[in-house]
């Protein structure tokens, strides 16, 4: 259970960042790097999150599915 | 315990980083000033002392900072020591302590173009060219105002914000 507490607050610590890096960025006129810094943020997380869904579908085959 | 110090590491690595860029940035227009504060004077020893151009150059480098007196005293160096043209002189000492300043090119080829004009004409051309190189160095100081005022604030804290990123995504 610790280890997914630690994965939600790594997830909002990356959000928290990467939506400060947009602010900054969209205020000097950078508006292109800061759409691309938000699209690798989202894309960092997906891959995050996908993994973690994963391991709840293989959980729940492992138990229900092929006993 | 180890996990914390490499995060302290990173971060301040990264602001650390961050605030160099920023100094290069309001380091240009005060170079630039002097610059341009520097070419007055030459104005000013040739066209009211009619100094030598060694002479000019030696008295620059004992009246301005550090990377433009370095400058003025090579120049000076190499038109008394060695046998070259000014305009070779001039580049090769514009060459030696360009890495050291927060200069852009513009500015090297302004004071490149500036240097081929050196020594040429008689005092009142010489005049004209000052003028206009100074014309030139008022328009990149503009440019360099704006940019710092711009870019100042966002260097300073994409450094920070980087580095906390890194430490997430590597803890």
């Amino acid at each position: 259970m610790g280890l997914e507490v630690d994965i939600i607050f790594k997830i909002a610590g990356v959000g928290i960042v990467v939506a400060f890096l947009h602010t900054v960025l969209d205020q000097v006129g950078k508006k292109e790097y800061a759409q691309w810094v938000t699209l690798f943020g989202f894309i960092y997380i997906l891959f995050q999150v996908a993994s973690i869904v994963d391991d709840l579908f293989q959980k729940i085959k492992s138990v229900f599915l092929f006993q | 315990m180890v996990k914390l110090i490499g995060a302290i590491f990173i971060v301040v690595a990264t602001t650390f980083t961050g605030f160099e860029a920023a100094r290069n940035l309001s380091e240009r227009p005060k170079q630039l000033r002097a610059l341009k504060f520097a070419l007055q004077s030459l104005e000013a020893e040739i066209m009211y002392g009619h100094t030598p151009l060694h002479e000019a150059a030696r008295r620059l480098a004992a009246q301005m900072a550090k990377p433009l007196s370095t400058f003025f005293e090579s120049f000076a160096g190499k038109l008394t020591n060695s046998e070259t043209t000014v305009k070779e002189a001039w580049e090769s000492s514009l060459k030696e302590i360009w890495k050291s300043t927060a200069l852009k090119q513009g500015e090297y080829e302004i004071m490149r173009q500036f240097g081929e004009t050196l020594g040429r004409h008689d005092r009142f051309s010489q005049q004209k060219h000052i003028m206009l190189t100074l014309t030139h160095l008022e328009r990149e100081e503009a440019e360099a105002v704006q940019a710092q005022a711009k870019y100042e604030k966002m260097v300073k804290s994409l450094g920070f914000l980087s580095g906390l990123l890194l430490i997430i995504l590597l803890f």
